[in-house]
């Protein structure tokens, strides 16, 4: 946090939390998901789901993931944008202790059998972090460039994984790795300085054990 | 004492620590030091910082003028038109203060307002308390003909009291309650007031630190959970202390507790508050029988209630 936190973000209200901070998980989503899409379902949690209507929340959501920022005056306006691009949207609200009092979480759907979930928290100030990308336990908000990796859990991952970025002077300020012993999957939340360029993720992609690669570029002093 | 160069991060605490670094860093004063420390912190350039906040206060601007335009209505039925009516029937009313008082509650309904109505504006501290800001600084601001530059600087400064808040305790009335989003916005909005006319710090710290005293127990109840009412209203309690804070600061008034030990307060009485009066709509106006029909209300009428 620091001064344009203080005086700012600019935002389209009436809540920092509910209204921005929805908005910003949104537009994670769709980067998160990286491919155009037509199709998404949203649930909203706890007090995004009972006072959600009241803030513009689910609008919001809509429109970060139109790729409208939180600034954006279409937002109020965002249902009737959506359904000129041909994207459809069905919410549904659930309330459970377990899950975070501000929580969403979208499916984007494609076909009968392709469907991508990712899970978001809005934690005020309008600041959102991203904690679920299908299978994977995440957590980043757009603090720093940010590199998903999912892969076999097989030995030298790591390494090779590290062996890329440090070819393209890639330097790395985080790293968390963990498996899903389940489905023999692990996943590599790597958090970045600058965004990892796109020659570097061809060839992270071209190693056939890796299943999935997501950059997202550093969002904060975009807002 | 030999002059060290400024460091690459800069850490701020409390009041002490700003008057420490002023001292021994070659800072150019305050507003330059509030610069420094968002340039480094976010490693963007002093150019850049500056015309950010320059782009910050011309949507502060026009948030007034937004927020006055048209009559704003939300689907609650808690915001209906007040600053419209206001404005209105203002020539066949008494005026109490002078001209300006009016002009200060106006532009603070009008920026709380238009953001209730999901219009575009600066939260400042937050969405809920962004009305203070505008409504007290910025019609001091046009009262004055205060420059540009003038203005862009007072609001590093009050940015800067805010860090110090957010940092010692929050701003988020889910947290802490009303006092810790009005009431900061007050107590920086103060400090703003004072930096337009004097860039004393311990002008600035005094304002900020009565202003914050004045509001230390305000809770969060919104009606029906909504940032409408008793936000909207409470904003201009917000404006108008800020502008009698920064008034008997500039006017040499000092208070007894300084502005760190004010922000520990907050802290502690906003930890101290029962979860029904931050924010969860569980207390206070939001559970009054008419609060509890106009949530009853508002929940009835959410197209999407039926999932
Ligand atoms: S009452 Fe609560 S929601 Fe309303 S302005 Fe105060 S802190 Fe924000």
């Amino acid at each position: 946090m620091a001064i344009f936190d203080i005086i700012g973000p600019v935002m389209i209200g009436p809540s920092s939390s509910h209204t921005a901070g929805a908005n910003r998980i949104g537009y994670m989503a769709a980067l998160c998901y990286g491919s155009p899409f037509h199709s998404v379902e949203i649930k909203l949690y706890n007090s995004f789901a009972s006072t959600g209507f009241g803030h513009g929340t689910d609008r919001a959501i809509v429109a970060g993931l139109l790729g409208f920022k939180m600034d954006d005056e279409r937002i109020p306006h965002a249902f009737e944008i959506a359904k000129k691009r041909h994207l459809s949207y069905n919410f549904r609200k659930s309330y459970k202790r377990d899950h975070h009092p501000n929580e969403v979480r979208i499916v984007f759907n494609r076909g009968s059998n392709h469907s991508f979930l990712i899970r978001g928290v809005s934690i005020g100030a309008g600041k959102a972090k991203i904690t679920q990308v299908q299978d994977d336990d995440v957590e980043f908000g757009g603090d720093h460039a940010i590199l998903l990796l999912n892969y076999q859990d097989i030995t030298g991952m790591i390494g090779f994984i590290g062996g890329v970025l440090g070819k393209y002077k890639v330097n790395v300020a985080y790293m968390k790795s963990s498996r899903n012993a389940l489905i023999g999957t692990a996943m590599a939340m790597l958090k970045l300085d600058e965004e990892c360029p796109q020659d570097a993720i061809e060839e992270l992609k071209r190693h056939s054990d890796i299943h999935r690669v997501i950059s997202i570029r550093k969002l904060n002093n975009e807002y | 004492m030999s002059i060290k160069e400024i460091p690459n991060r800069i850490r701020i605490r409390s009041t002490q620590d700003i008057r420490h670094y002023l001292k021994s860093y070659p800072f150019k004063g305050l507003t330059d030091f509030f610069m420094e420390y968002e340039s480094r912190n976010r490693l963007l350039p002093k150019t850049e910082v500056y015309k950010r906040m320059q782009s910050t206060l011309i949507v502060m601007k026009e948030s007034i003028a937004k927020g006055k335009a048209k009559v704003n209505r939300t689907p609650s039925g808690l915001i209906n038109g007040g600053c419209h009516t206001f404005l209105n029937n203002m020539p066949n009313t008494i005026h109490l203060m002078g001209e300006w008082f009016n002009t200060v509650i106006a532009n603070t309904l009008a920026v709380s307002e238009l953001n209730a109505c999901m219009g575009r504006i600066v939260a400042t501290p937050t969405a809920g308390a962004c009305g203070v800001m505008p409504g007290a600084f910025l019609t001091i601001c046009d009262k004055f003909s205060i420059p540009e530059d003038k203005q862009i600087q007072s609001l590093f400064i009050a940015g800067g009291m805010g860090e110090l808040i957010q940092i010692n305790a929050s701003l988020s009335g889910s947290q802490h309650g009303c006092q810790a989003e009005v009431g900061s916005a007050s107590a920086i909005t103060a400090s703003a007031i004072v930096a337009l006319f004097e860039v004393s710090l311990d002008k600035i710290e005094n304002a900020a630190a009565l202003a914050m005293s004045n509001l230390l127990g305000l809770v969060c109840d919104p009606v029906a959970g909504l940032v409408e009412f008793p936000c909207v209203h409470r904003n201009i309690v917000g404006s108008v202390n800020a502008i009698a804070c920064a008034q008997m600061a500039l006017a040499g008034l000092t208070s007894p507790i300084p502005f760190d030990e004010v922000v520990s307060a907050m802290k502690q009485i906003g930890d101290d508050l029962p979860a029904s009066l931050k924010e969860t709509s569980r207390g206070g106006l939001a559970i009054t029988p008419t609060g509890l029909r106009i949530q009853r209300k508002v929940r009835d009428e959410d197209p999407e209630k039926a999932y």
